[in-house]
């Protein structure tokens, strides 16, 4: 006010009571600006509030959140599912509004400057990963009362679990670039060095392995609640079948991507252990597993795959060419049958097609993190990576059960003693229908076996794809965003 | 709140009661006249300089003014006239006076602070004013349109053809990246907000789960558009922080200080008019014509064959006038609409020199082109002046308006739903017009097209905007203090601007789309509640020094804003056929968000005259906190400094010449929330609540921009007046801009708005004037101005010198960048493989500025008869036309299947295609400059023909109507432009600083033409 203040009495005010009257305003103006200009966030929480004075209901809601955030970006229409699907040749996304679902998804080449292709199946995961590495923070600040050490172990074991999962996301589309692993640096800091692909792999492993421990000195329950989609998986011992199931799948991935023995062999002692939730004894549902939930409640997200007219989701029209026909019937496999569905033909671009999916049943199916069916594939997997004469055969009892159960299909007689590749073929078959629309399978498999030169064989019987002038790329590149900050600005970095 | 300004009004309201002293001692009478036609001007104040005393002319002119005895001297104002002034002596009993014509404006006073003017020929920037009577010539959507052409420095432009606003005002460049983008709007002394509330549209056309989650995506009004133009008296544009710093940290994209009609002196004055008017859509895209069925099944399958045969086998057998093979002309179906325009205007203005009260009242109802869509406005303004004492005055301004708005759905989308993204899908030999049995023609069979038809859409779906708003204030000057050489005033303006806007949208079940996009769970309803409070109170505190020789304006004063914002929104689905009720659907789900932001500022200002009033000095200073910075308690300040000198007659044909100089900072302060890092809470899984990390993060230490502007320039009366020249050169430079410092994603943040980089604007303004006749019975005033403005990124923070991306759609499709010595707006894509074969090689491709703008105004009165019109013209500037794009995905441009030779398909760079479409597609992803077009534009923005009845027939008619005038106008009926989309004035994003030019299909550009009658009695 001083400057203010000096300007009035420097005025020639003559009378005193004209100058009363304008000391009286200047007095009311002086006390309006006395007025507390602070104004809070009104419409949501700091972010380090969490950290700094972690409460239990805090801790609770920062968990759930998790599971919020692992499902964003899986089921868009333009999520990790159709997006992978595309590059697999299981889906087609017709957006009306952007072209570039076939312009660059299928003719390339992928632009890292997109936010929106490829660009989103970053930023999400690392959203969740710093997500958890909040959350992980909040459960160490020694402030966090009334949560028994147990808890706060289930607690840490649940949100390394999610962060595992979110990495092999990640990882999943960037493959041989590699992703960084030392994220939780502070805003302002330089980011993370971008790590080769076996550290992420490797970083993964600790995680699920420091989770498991975790979980094991937990606490009878979660001190907070989880969805429907972890029905029979919401304690932390159930839950830990959850994480050997995830290591399972990542260590085939590691056998099959690197070429390594003992990774096969560690991922079949899981597998036959009873560490995981894998059966096939009577009674046995291959849908037992963990789900991504959805549901229309506000606040609530819908499945952007339940896609029935369709509006933008097609499946590709190999699916129907390669689909065997049932045993002793002439209809196609049933889970073909079961998955798509023949609808009008639609008109994109230079393509065309006339199948649909109805793999979701409604805006609020699940969608399947890791389910029986695809537990009884990897361990089929894991066999074949470790071969010799038994476990073979134990791979062909696997891949014939789902043959059978899931696509009623006749089994193939003496497929033990074929060929590895040729077992191998089989079994990919398999699990591009088992698994179809559920998280990009069918490509991430062909890429681990059948990747070279840069792209994946365009013609035999491996060939995924029958449009001619689409391309199939291995990879995602990595945002242009998060080469930009970086010392080595070069697109596509590192 | 309110009691604070209970408290104040008491503390004015005591000062009251001091009585007159003059003894009235005798009457002069008079007559006032226009100098060159004779006729008489009425309205004219008449004033005895130095008394308070102040009397009006009657319609034939006359006067009647009491004076004390002895000599005075009588000055005499009328607006659109110079001032007169005549010596009456004691014995003197009458006194005529004849007023020039000031065509150019040289007389009026310019607003220099927040309770000062001065004398435009003193004035130390270009200012630009715009009377009342020009923006209300021709009718226009909204106000801001009416300036289009009449600023130089302000670049204006629609983001869409709708009925009802949505315009951008951008004055002298680029002023800001991401800050606010529009001009502070201060009316008759009160700020009035100019939000611009998305309607939640995106629910349905999911526009923002593409590539840019912007809301703005859904062609909102600004809600200046609430303003009627007719109760205008003149529109000051600000330009730039010289002239503006005194508003400081809401000023950097300029002021624009709107002053409305007050009451005149006399009896009550009344006018009438009645507008009929019509729009046309007046570009169409057009749609590519199929030849034959194979053209049709090449493009989309065996299916598409039925079409074209003449038997049963066609779906629109049977049906009547059907004609094998027609081509229909969906664009003329949805935007074709011809209904009557009508507005009806009603204004009265009058009272005796205590009381002046002018009511403006206002009808209008206009219909748009596309189907069901229009735009509907009632208002209704009281401002009341009351004389208290001879020091004590008080205005009061009352405005109520309502405005109900149907926009039709338009606009980016992602679920082929809004009108011209379904059209890009849908070829012309598919009906799309409803059947005899009340069916419509589909979309999805016997081939999936697209999931809409938007002629059910338009005809079937609401999307209605209702606002109502209130605009309050009051003006109380009091004269503290009055001597011959003093005068103390306190000045005190406080206002309230309150509107509810309310969006009703509603998507029945029946819709083709509903389905397809909702499965399972047809039906929507939307409902948007938004409520917006701004209060604002100014006091200030003028001093004016008058020793001989010089003339000392001392001014201080405080001010305060408060800001409210509480938008929320209901989104209802599977509803049961008939029902529109939220609470209807089985699945609701709500959103609430909050804005609040308390600002406090104080300045002081001086301004001397020096010189027999040709010298003009003028320096002063504002110091403003907000809730929105980082530091609330921390006041930023913000400098001006200015002089102007006036040289009389320095050259032959130069009557006077002004040099001036001005300088001066203002502030763009940041938004409400980016201080803050925040969890979203408002997103949960299975009924739980969950906190998620949204992404963008806060930054603790955020403040407002500043921007440093020197301006300077010439300003020349030529030819005895019948000329003027206004020349301005401008450097603008923006510091501690707002950006979203973009952050490695891995970190799980996007970005983090930070204070930092710099950018400069430099340009040239010069308008010229010139009345080439001025003849009693003929006029003729000609206006043209010409400008440019160059912007350049100085630098980015940390020393970025790669620059990075602020908007678009990804830079395969066009994207802002910010690059250090680029343009602030400049357009980048790809524009092939890099060095190393890697996609892609990234650079400008285009700029959404212009190079520069010319504007060309002309008037001319014969008689009875007076024409006009307005020219306009913009030259450069880019618009990335992804409207092309997506209708050449569709295959169904207009000229998509123009045959291209093996040599003409080489020669573009798209070996192997064999039409243009094609081609065009091919080079799309690597080259993203195919869809980024020219957007200079030559505009007939508006036209006039005017005729009054001679009076003989008027008082023949009425006896008591003082002119009756007949006139047919038109607003954009030609539009000259290489843009092949529908107008190269386009934002997809709405108001923008950066990102606009993006069309995506919008609503249709139309022409309007109009037939007025109006009246005075």
């Amino acid at each position: 006010m001083t400057p203010f203040l000096q300007t009035i009495a420097f005025l020639p005010v003559r009378t005193r009571h004209m100058r009363k009257l304008a000391y009286l305003s200047l007095a009311l103006g002086a006390a309006l600006s006395c007025r507390d200009p602070n104004v809070p966030d009104l419409n949501n929480p700091s972010l380090d509030d969490l950290t700094t004075h972690p409460t239990p209901s805090k801790v609770a809601a920062a968990a759930q959140g998790l599971l919020v955030g692992a499902r964003l970006n899986i089921a868009e229409y333009n999520g990790y599912v159709s997006e992978l699907g595309v590059f697999g040749r299981e889906s087609y996304i017709f957006d009306p509004g952007d072209n570039r679902f076939e312009t660059e998804l299928l003719f390339g080449p992928l632009d890292p400057g997109g936010p929106r292709f490829g660009g989103n199946l970053w930023v999400v995961r690392f959203a969740n990963i710093r997500a958890a590495n909040n959350l992980l923070a909040a459960l160490g600040n020694s402030a966090l009362i009334g949560l028994s050490a147990a808890e706060k172990e289930a607690t840490t074991g649940f949100a390394q679990t999610i962060q595992a999962l979110d990495f092999l996301e990640v990882i999943n589309t960037r493959d041989t670039i590699g992703a960084p692993i030392a994220v939780d640096t502070k805003l302002g800091d330089p980011p993370a060095p971008i790590q080769p692909r076996d550290s992420v792999f490797n970083h993964i492993v600790r995680l699920l392995d420091s989770a498991d421990t975790h979980l094991a000195a937990g606490s009878a329950a979660f001190p907070f609640q989880l969805s429907a989609g972890f029905s029979g998986f919401d304690t932390p011992a159930s839950f830990r079948q959850f994480n050997r199931a995830l290591k399972a799948r990542v260590q085939v991935y590691r056998g099959a991507i690197f070429a390594c023995a003992t990774c096969f062999t560690d991922a079949l002692t899981l597998l036959t252990g009873g560490a995981t939730f894998i059966d096939t004894t009577p009674g046995f549902s291959f849908d037992v597993g963990v789900y991504h939930s959805f549901g229309t409640g506000s606040g609530d997200l819908t499945n952007g795959l339940y896609d029935p007219t369709p509006a933008k989701l097609y499946a590709h029209a190999s699916l129907y060419d390669s689909a065997e026909t049932q045993n002793a019937s002439i209809l196609k496999d049933r889970r073909f049958l079961t998955k798509t569905q023949f609808v009008s033909l639609r008109p994109y671009g230079s393509h065309s097609d006339s199948l649909g999916f109805i793999r979701y049943a409604s805006a609020t199916a699940p969608v399947p993190i890791i389910r029986n069916e695809e537990l009884i594939l990897l361990r089929a997997e894991a066999n074949r990576g470790i071969g010799g004469a038994t476990n073979l055969l134990d791979a062909a009892k696997d891949i014939n059960f789902i043959r059978v159960h899931s696509g009623n299909l006749a089994p193939i007689a003496n497929l033990g003693t074929q060929a590895t590749d040729s077992i191998l073929r089989v079994l990919l078959k398999q699990k591009r229908y088992s698994l179809l629309f559920e998280g990009g399978h069918s490509w991430i498999d062909h890429r681990h076996y059948f990747a070279s030169g840069g792209d994946l064989p365009p013609t035999g019987t491996l060939r995924l794809f029958n449009w001619p002038t689409d391309k199939v790329f291995l990879l995602m590149p990595v945002p242009l965003d998060e080469c930009l900050p970086r010392t080595r600005p070069s697109r596509g970095c590192p | 709140m309110v009691h604070r300004i209970t408290l104040l009004a008491s503390a004015l309201l005591v000062c009251v009661g001091v009585a007159d002293g003059w003894a009235q001692q005798r009457t002069i009478t008079g007559r006032v006249t226009n100098a060159l036609s004779g006729g008489p001007v009425a309205g004219a104040t008449v004033a005895i300089v130095g008394t308070a005393t102040v009397a009006a002319t009657n319609d034939r002119g006359e006067f009647t003014v009491s004076a004390p005895p002895g000599g005075v001297t009588l000055a005499v104002r009328a607006i659109g006239y110079k001032r007169g002034q005549a010596s009456v002596a004691a014995g003197q009993s009458s006194v005529n006076f004849a007023l020039e014509q000031d065509v150019f404006n040289l007389e009026a006073i310019v607003v220099s602070g927040q309770a000062t003017g001065i004398e435009r020929r003193n004035a130390p920037n270009a200012v630009a004013t715009v009377s009342g009577v020009e923006l209300a010539r021709v009718a226009a959507p909204s106000v801001e349109i009416m300036l289009a052409g009449r600023v130089p420095g302000a670049a204006i432009q629609t983001n869409s053809g709708a009925p009802g606003g949505g315009v951008q005002v951008a004055l002298r460049g680029t002023t800001s990246v991401f800050g606010a983008a529009t001009p502070l709007y201060v009316v008759d002394g009160v700020i009035v907000s100019d939000a611009a509330i998305p309607n939640n549209q995106e629910v349905i056309s999911a526009s923002n789960k593409g590539s840019n989650p912007s809301p703005l995506q859904q062609d909102q009004i600004n809600r200046v558009a609430d303003l009627n133009p007719d109760d205008i008296g003149d529109v000051e544009i600000l330009k730039g922080a010289s002239a503006s710093a005194i508003y400081g940290s809401k000023a950097s994209n300029g002021v624009v200080v709107i002053t409305t009609h007050h009451g005149q002196l006399g009896a009550p004055r009344f006018t009438v008019r009645q507008r009929f008017g019509v729009f046309d859509l007046a570009h169409e895209l057009g749609s590519r014509v199929f030849k034959d069925s194979n053209e049709a099944v090449a493009a989309f399958g065996a299916a598409a064959a039925a079409f074209f045969r003449n038997n049963s086998t066609n779906p629109n057998w049977g049906q009547p006038n059907f004609v094998p093979g027609q081509a229909f002309d969906h664009e003329k179906e949805l935007s074709g609409g011809h209904n009557l325009s009508t507005e009806t205007a009603l204004n009265v203005s009058g009272g005796d020199a205590n009381t002046r009260y002018y009511v403006g009242g206002l009808i209008k109802d206009d219909e748009g082109i596309e189907l069901n869509t229009g735009y509907k406005r009632q208002s209704l303004r009281l401002n009341l002046d009351q004389h208290v004492s001879s020091r004590f005055n008080i205005s009061f301004s009352s405005d109520l308006v309502h405005s109900l708005g149907a926009r039709g759905l338009n606009n980016n989308d992602n679920n082929g739903v809004s009108y011209y993204m379904a059209l890009q899908f849908i070829p012309s030999f598919l009906d799309l017009r409803q059947k005899p049995d009340s069916s419509w023609g589909s979309t999805l069979s016997p081939i999936n097209f697209i999931q809409s038809n938007p002629l059910q859409t338009a005809a079937l779906m609401v999307n209605d905007e209702d606002v109502w708003r209130y605009l309050g204030g009051a003006r109380a000057t009091f004269e503290l203090y009055n001597a011959e050489r003093h005068n103390l005033r306190l000045i005190g303006n406080g206002g309230v601007d309150w509107f509810g806007q309310k969006n009703t949208l509603y998507f029945p079940p029946e819709l083709q789309f509903m389905p397809v996009i909702q499965p399972g769970k047809p039906g929507a309803s939307l409902l948007t509640n938004g409520d917006n409070l701004n209060t604002n109170y100014n006091l200030n505190l003028v001093h004016t020094y008058r020793p001989g020789g010089l003339v000392a304006t001392t001014s201080a004063g405080v001010q305060e804003e408060d800001y409210d914002l509480n938008i929320g929104r209901i989104v209802s689905k599977n509803l049961p056929p008939g029902l529109s009720n939220v609470n209807a659907g089985t699945d609701v789900s709500v959103n609430q968000r909050r804005e609040q932001v308390r600002d406090f500022g104080f300045y002081g200002q001086e301004e001397l005259l020096l010189r027999d009033e040709r010298l003009l000095l003028t320096f002063g200073a504002r110091a403003d906190r907000s809730s929105n910075n980082g530091d609330q308690h921390h006041y930023s300040w913000y400098p001006k400094a200015a002089a102007s000198y006036r040289l009389l007659n320095p050259l032959g044909g130069v009557e006077e010449a002004k040099l001036r100089l001005a300088f001066g900072q203002t502030g763009n302060r940041p938004s409400y929330g980016q201080r803050f890092t925040e969890l979203d809470a408002t997103q949960g899984i299975g009924g739980l609540p969950g906190l998620t990390v949204p992404g963008i993060a806060g930054s603790p230490d955020i403040k407002p921009e500043r921007q440093t502007e020197i301006e300077g320039g010439v300003d020349a009366i030529l030819w005895g007046g019948r000329g003027t020249l206004e020349l301005t050169l401008y450097q603008k430079s923006v510091s501690d801009l707002l950006l979203p410092h973009t952050l490695a994603p891995s970190t799980g943040f996007t970005s983090q708005f930070l204070n930092g980089g710099k950018l400069r604007n430099r340009g040239i303004e010069v308008a010229l004037g010139y009345a080439p006749l001025n003849r009693p019975d003929f006029q003729w005033v000609s206006r043209a101005s010409f400008w440019m403005n160059r912007s350049r990124v100085m630098e980015l923070p940390g020393g970025d010198t790669t620059g990075f991306r602020v908007g678009g759609f990804g830079c395969s499709d066009g994207c802002f960048f910010l690059k250090p010595g680029q343009s602030a707006t400049s357009i980048f894509g790809n524009k092939g493989l890099d060095q190393s074969g890697v996609c892609c090689a990234l650079g400008k491709i285009g700029d959404a500025s212009p190079d520069f703008k010319l504007a060309w105004t002309n008037e001319m009165t014969h008689g009875a008869w007076n024409f006009s019109m307005l020219w306009d013209l913009q030259h450069g500037a880019n618009v990335i036309n992804l409207t092309k794009l997506l209708y050449d995905l569709g295959q169904v441009t207009q000229d998509y299947a123009n045959p291209l030779t093996a040599a003409q398909a080489t020669a573009r760079g798209c070996t192997g295609s064999t039409v243009l479409g094609q081609c065009r597609l091919t080079q799309y992803g690597l080259y993203t400059g195919t869809y980024t077009e020219r957007a200079s534009y030559l505009k007939m923005r508006e036209v006039t023909l005017t005729w009054s009845l001679p009076p003989s027939v008027v008082a023949h008619l009425w006896a008591g109507a003082r002119d009756v005038r007949l006139s047919l106008s038109g607003r954009n009926l030609i539009v000259i432009t290489p843009y092949t989309g529908m107008d190269p004035e386009v934002s997809n994003f709405g108001n923008q600083p950066v990102q606009r030019n993006i069309d995506v299909a919008p609503y249709p550009r139309s022409r309007s033409f109009w037939f007025t009658i109006s009246a005075g009695f």
